[in-house]
């Protein structure tokens, strides 16, 4: 069990790098060499190397979940014990991999983005990135919901730190501000519902018999009971993982809590690239992946969770398809990009979302640092209509871009083609098996391909195609190594990701190996870590959610998607190609106004906001002002008063002091005496 | 037994060690300031001093963690047990806390070597307080602790408000002695005995003593209120913790009042058990109900309306030893008691080192010569960010705040004192806890918001005071994390005594 005994260490190397950035930052400003990304860098290379060989020992079978800090010892029995505890088992190590190849090439990354552009504040910058990459790092081996609430908002700290880095300027720290406070919204109602899980199982650990899905699962079978407070035990579980949903939606950037993330993308690049690939909004969807043994007893919760990431994915998709700028686009995908996760999950298909989970971290986390490349080029402009023709320019960023592009649309064989179809794939066998939410869920998720394969070439052509439109873009800053190593990494990797889980080729040849199916289905014979399995998860979904499955040959249902994708992406070329391509967005007409304010999302909820919430507010302050602050001021005077009258009692002849004190006495004595009846 | 040179020559048993290295400190010292009169090295002194206090508390620290049989040794008078060895642990950190800090306070007075001594006997008869078992060693100890302290407020001889403070504790403490020692003569005449388990085995066969028993109890009680600073036996603190010398104060206030609740849990659940005295009609624990309310409401009503910091913290050390009676006062004849004592063991193990650091700010300003009200606190923060974090903390953690030691520390004392039905104790601590946020808030908010004099100018760093009020702070926000096994090691200890 060798690695696992450093496992610790994968979280704590990072947040030491986070110490070291923060007591520099404190002491000596420019005492650490590139304003502190170098511990950063070497912090993330040992998580990275540490993942790996937990990753190796996952792989010979063993799995962890161990207490590492008792927190608050069980009082009494039957009293929750809160723990901190490490769940170690395929889909924390995988997702430790992804966590911290991101979070390093996103450390060397900003060493062009940020050092190399003359920013000030560097240390707080890395220190942030420190804190946000040990955060995430926390939250994906936490074993029990409480631990995983803690790094949650650690998480979203850290996202806040970030996104308002350039505070001087108006944007940021009100970006800032937003994503804090709407995924603080979100997580609210997950507060309520870890209260909830504890308060009905006595217990919120993820992994072994005593884990809250495992004695859900038992009481739902009749064989175990827990506190429901009057409800019937599945209706309180859906309560429970509704509420739970809650932080999910928030953090993952679903409808209707999107809306911070398009307005995050005021922070640096690279850290959109971190919030978006891999930490902040992958902690949302990691997390009903890591409790998926609980939604799967929930055919409700499952059909919610479908419905909302089918309906955001489209949702996303089209407001898209107007957007100017290079990042705002990005902004959007990733939502729609974790909508198709969020299907995935609903429709059933664990390992299909966990799939696209990985390759979209690699090709998003590609696509932001190649625009943020681009950026770098464009010294800082980011509007596509500047750009153009950059593709001769920087030909790495170009054909870097190009693949995560490719994967982002959903273009055989690069990465993306295979996750996302393999999502819709699971949507759609169990849709037509009579779960007709998951099947309209299914029709949103495949328009929305449409939608996506039209953007993403939009964006490649008019950033990389045609000619220079602007004077910078016909001569573009240059990017160093730094820039473009990480990229080239990434590329690779979103070019072949795929390989892990061809499921349609695997169909017609029986080769390669479903690898990411066998990493996610076994127990390595440790039966504690049974209910972990991707097996008990379809047993759960077959016999507790109702799902059943129809018969449809992944190949066809790929070919469909990809003949989607291609048309969209034809449309985009015939649309925007050539030398000079025109702004097409006229032609939508009132479709565009509304698509350009992003179907007035933020308007509404600003109105919800100032039109309920404010005047609620009110009343409540006026209650805490008038009775709760009124109760504490009038017992502080009457004890100001009091006082002033003992200050006389107080002589300072020490002959009136030896009086009360016997008096004192006396008069303990005698009520005493009338109390215990001494003289009768 | 283990084989320590002292004890291979003087047949010491194990938990008497502590007190034992507390005395032979104190005699080291005197031998060190007889040798060398005239040329007193401070830096020798106070590091013996503290040196002495670290050892003591190494050694109940380690006897602590090995485990303890409670043995009594010579003829039942005295009991070596974990209470012992736990309360031996709040003396010794004090009294090492105090001695680094005297180290800047002493510079220029004469006879500081017997300051030193005086503090380090005064901690020895705080151990032997702790491990009392007879009415006799409770009250010889008592005085050995009491006598040096009267000396030691009364340090600053050319100081008309330490002599004054001095006198007054010293009449004050005399009037509370001789009421202690008639109730342990009424105690006696009713028993016959003096150890308390022959005390409370006499007690059965009482009954028609009713009268004299339960004036011995209740003049018991007076003496102990006197050393924890009680109502109605608290007139002196106040005085003498302003006219003390500073780091008296904080040895008086922290140290002395743990061993007068020492003293008061010993004599208490030892000799006057709850079962054989409430038939009878002697009800201590109602007693114990009343002083407690009396003494938290006492303590921070009057501490609301100071404008000196030091009688502010007076007073705030008064309505700190109303939340501690809490632990006598939620006993009941089948309740959780070992909880409830442990939780209040608990408390004072945190408030020895809050109060102590709070103190020793201030004696650290005393040092600065800024002056003592609160005015002459704004703006401290400007010149001496470091220490006024520590205050802070001290402030903070006083009045029982997330995320400090004292928040956890009431906050186990009242889920005690609910736990065992005394809902109504714990709602009188929680409503003075609040109120004492006032008073504690204003110190936070002359050091860091008010805007500081405008020649405020503080001169040489202190190094001593600087140690020890960091290091109280340290311990004040380990002990966030390390409570857990503070108050475990409390209640296990506490449940033997019962």
């Amino acid at each position: 069990m060798a690695a696992f005994d450093f496992a610790p260490l994968i979280v704590l190397l990072p947040f030491a790098g986070f110490l070291v950035a923060v007591g520099a930052a404190l002491t000596r400003p420019g005492v650490l060499p590139k304003g502190g990304a170098l511990p950063g860098i070497a912090a993330t290379v040992g998580s990275l190397l540490l993942s790996a060989w937990v990753a190796l020992q996952v792989l010979a079978g063993d799995r962890a979940a161990e207490t590492v800090y008792v927190w608050s010892a069980a009082p009494a029995a039957g009293v929750p014990e809160l723990v901190f505890s490490l769940l170690l088992d395929p889909l924390a190590a995988l997702m430790l991999l992804v966590v911290s190849l991101v979070a390093l090439l996103v450390h060397v990354f900003s060493l062009g983005y940020m050092n190399d552009e003359g920013e000030t504040g560097l240390p707080r910058y890395y220190a942030g990135l420190g804190l946000f990459t040990a955060s995430m790092l926390g939250f994906v081996v936490a074993g029990n919901l409480l631990m995983a609430f803690v790094f949650f908002e650690l998480v979203g700290l850290c996202s806040y730190l970030l996104i308002g880095f350039w505070f001087r300027e108006p944007g940021p720290p009100s970006a800032a501000k937003k994503a804090f406070l709407v995924t603080r919204f979100g997580d609210y109602f997950f507060l309520v519902g870890l209260v909830g899980v504890f308060a009905t199982f006595g217990t919120a650990a993820f992994a072994g018999p005593e884990s809250f899905p495992v004695l859900a699962e038992a009481v739902l079978a009749g064989e175990a009971s827990a506190r429901t407070f009057g409800f019937e035990a599945r209706t309180w579980f859906s309560v429970l993982g509704l509420l739970i949903l809650g932080g999910v939606l928030g953090k993952s950037a679903q409808f209707p809590l999107h809306t911070w993330l398009p307005d995050a993308m005021e922070g640096p690049t690279p850290v959109s690239a971190l919030i978006h690939a891999a930490t902040m909004v992958a902690a949302g969807v990691y997390l009903v992946a890591r409790v998926y043994g609980f939604y799967a007893l929930l055919p409700t919760v499952l059909a919610v969770i479908a419905l909302v990431g089918g309906f955001t994915a489209l949702f996303a998709a089209t407001m898209c398809v107007v957007k100017r700028e290079i990042k705002q686009v990005l902004a959007y995908s990733t939502i729609s990009q974790y909508g198709y996760m969020m299907l995935g999950l609903g429709a059933g298909g664990y390992v299909a979302a966990t799939f696209h989970l990985l390759t979209h971290a690699m090709f998003k986390a590609l696509l932001f640092l190649g625009a943020g490349s681009v950026i770098i080029a464009m010294h800082h402009d980011e509007d596509m209509w500047n750009m153009g023709g950059l593709r001769e320019k920087m030909p790495v960023t170009y054909y870097t871009f190009l693949a995560g592009s490719l994967a982002l649309a959903g273009i055989v064989p690069f990465s993306g083609f295979w996750s996302k179809d393999e999502v819709l794939y699971e949507a759609l066998i169990h849709g037509l098996a009579g779960s007709p939410a998951v099947l309209v869920a299914y029709a949103m998720g495949l328009l929305a391909v449409l939608f996506t394969g039209f953007y993403t070439f939009r964006m490649v052509l008019l950033t990389f195609h045609g000619d220079p439109r602007t004077e910078t873009a016909r001569d573009p800053h240059g990017v160093g190594w730094s820039v473009k190593a990480p990229l080239v990494v990434l590329g690779v990797l979103a070019t072949t990701a795929g390989a892990l889980n061809a499921v349609p080729v695997h169909e017609v040849l029986g080769f390669p190996p479903e690898y990411l199916h066998d990493w996610l289905a076994h127990d390595g014979g440790q039966s504690a870590f049974a209910a972990l399995t991707s097996e008990h998860y379809g047993e759960l979904l077959k016999t507790q959610a109702g799902y059943a499955s129809a018969e449809v040959s992944s190949v066809a249902a790929g070919l469909v998607s990809l003949a989607l994708a291609l048309v969209g992406a034809g449309a985009a070329v015939v649309l925007y190609r050539g030398p000079d391509p025109d702004p097409h967005t006229e032609k939508l007409g009132a479709a565009r106004t509304v698509l350009y304010n992003n179907y007035y999302q933020d308007e509404y909820q600003a109105w919800l906001a100032e039109s309920f919430v404010r005047p609620l507010a009110r009343v409540l302050d006026g209650v805490d002002q008038g009775v709760v602050d009124g109760g504490v001021n009038a017992v502080s005077s009457v004890s100001l008063f009091s006082g002033r009258r003992l200050r006389y009692v107080q002589t300072g002849v020490v002959s009136n002091y030896a009086a009360l004190l016997t008096l004192g006495l006396t008069a303990l004595v005698v009520a005493a005496a009338l109390v215990g009846g001494w003289f009768t | 037994m283990l084989d320590t040179p002292v004890q291979v020559v003087a047949g010491v048993a194990d938990g008497l060690l502590p007190p034992v290295v507390l005395g032979v400190t104190a005699l080291t010292l005197l031998v060190i300031d007889t040798v060398r009169p005239d040329e007193t090295s401070l830096a020798l002194l106070g590091g013996v001093g503290a040196a002495g206090s670290l050892v003591a508390f190494g050694v109940a620290a380690a006897l602590l963690a090995g485990g303890v049989d409670p043995t009594t040794v010579y003829g039942g008078a005295v009991m070596l047990d974990g209470t012992s060895l736990y309360f031996t642990l709040v003396f010794a950190s004090v009294t090492a806390l105090v001695s680094v800090a005297s180290y800047d306070y002493l510079r220029g007075q004469d006879y500081a070597g017997e300051f030193y001594a005086l503090v380090l006997f005064s901690a020895t008869g705080m151990s032997l307080m702790a491990a009392a078992n007879s009415l006799a060693t409770a009250f010889v100890a008592l005085e050995l602790t009491s006598l040096p302290s009267y000396a030691l407020v009364a340090f600053l001889k050319q100081n008309e408000g330490s002599s004054e403070a001095g006198l007054k504790y010293f009449l004050v403490g005399a009037v509370s002695s001789a009421v202690l020692v008639f109730g342990i003569s009424l105690v006696y005449a009713a028993t016959g005995a003096l150890t308390f388990g022959a005390v409370a085995e006499g007690l059965t066969t009482a009954d028609d003593l009713v009268g004299i028993v339960g004036l011995g109890v209740v003049m018991i009680a007076g003496g102990m209120a006197f050393k924890t600073a009680a109502v109605p036996f608290h007139f002196w603190a106040p005085e003498a913790y302003e006219g003390a010398p500073a780091p008296v104060s904080a040895f008086l206030s922290s140290a002395s009042k743990a061993a007068g609740f020492a003293l008061a849990f010993r004599v208490f659940v030892g000799a006057f058990p709850l079962d054989v005295l409430v038939p009878m009609g002697v009800d201590w624990v109602l007693i114990f109900q009343v002083l407690a309310v009396v003494t938290m409401t006492l303590g921070n009503f009057a501490a609301a309306t100071q404008e000196n910091v030091k009688r502010m913290l007076a007073y705030s050390s008064i309505g700190h030893a109303g939340y501690a009676l809490i632990g006598l006062a939620a006993l009941s004849a089948d309740g959780p008691n070992g909880a409830v004592l442990g939780a209040s063991m608990a408390h004072l193990f945190v408030y020895g080192f809050m109060n102590t650091g709070a103190f020793l700010f201030v004696a650290m300003v005393e040092h600065w010569g800024v002056g003592r009200t609160f005015e002459d606190y704004n703006g401290l923060a400007t010149r001496a960010p470091m220490a006024s974090v520590a205050m802070t903390v001290f402030m903070f953690s006083l009045a029982g705040l997330p995320p400090f030691g004292g928040f956890f520390s009431k906050y186990a004392l009242f889920y005690a004192a609910v736990d065992s039905g005394f809902w109504w104790l714990a709602a009188v601590g929680a409503v003075n806890s609040a109120l004492s946020l006032f008073y504690y808030s204003r110190v936070v908010r002359a050091l860091w918001i008010e805007e500081p004099a405008v020649d405020l100018s503080l001169g040489r760093r202190p190094v001593g005071l600087y140690v020890a009020v960091v290091g109280a702070a340290l311990a004040t926000l380990l002990l966030l994390p390390a409570f857990g096994p503070v108050v475990e090691t409390a209640q296990t200890v506490a449940a033997t005594l019962f």
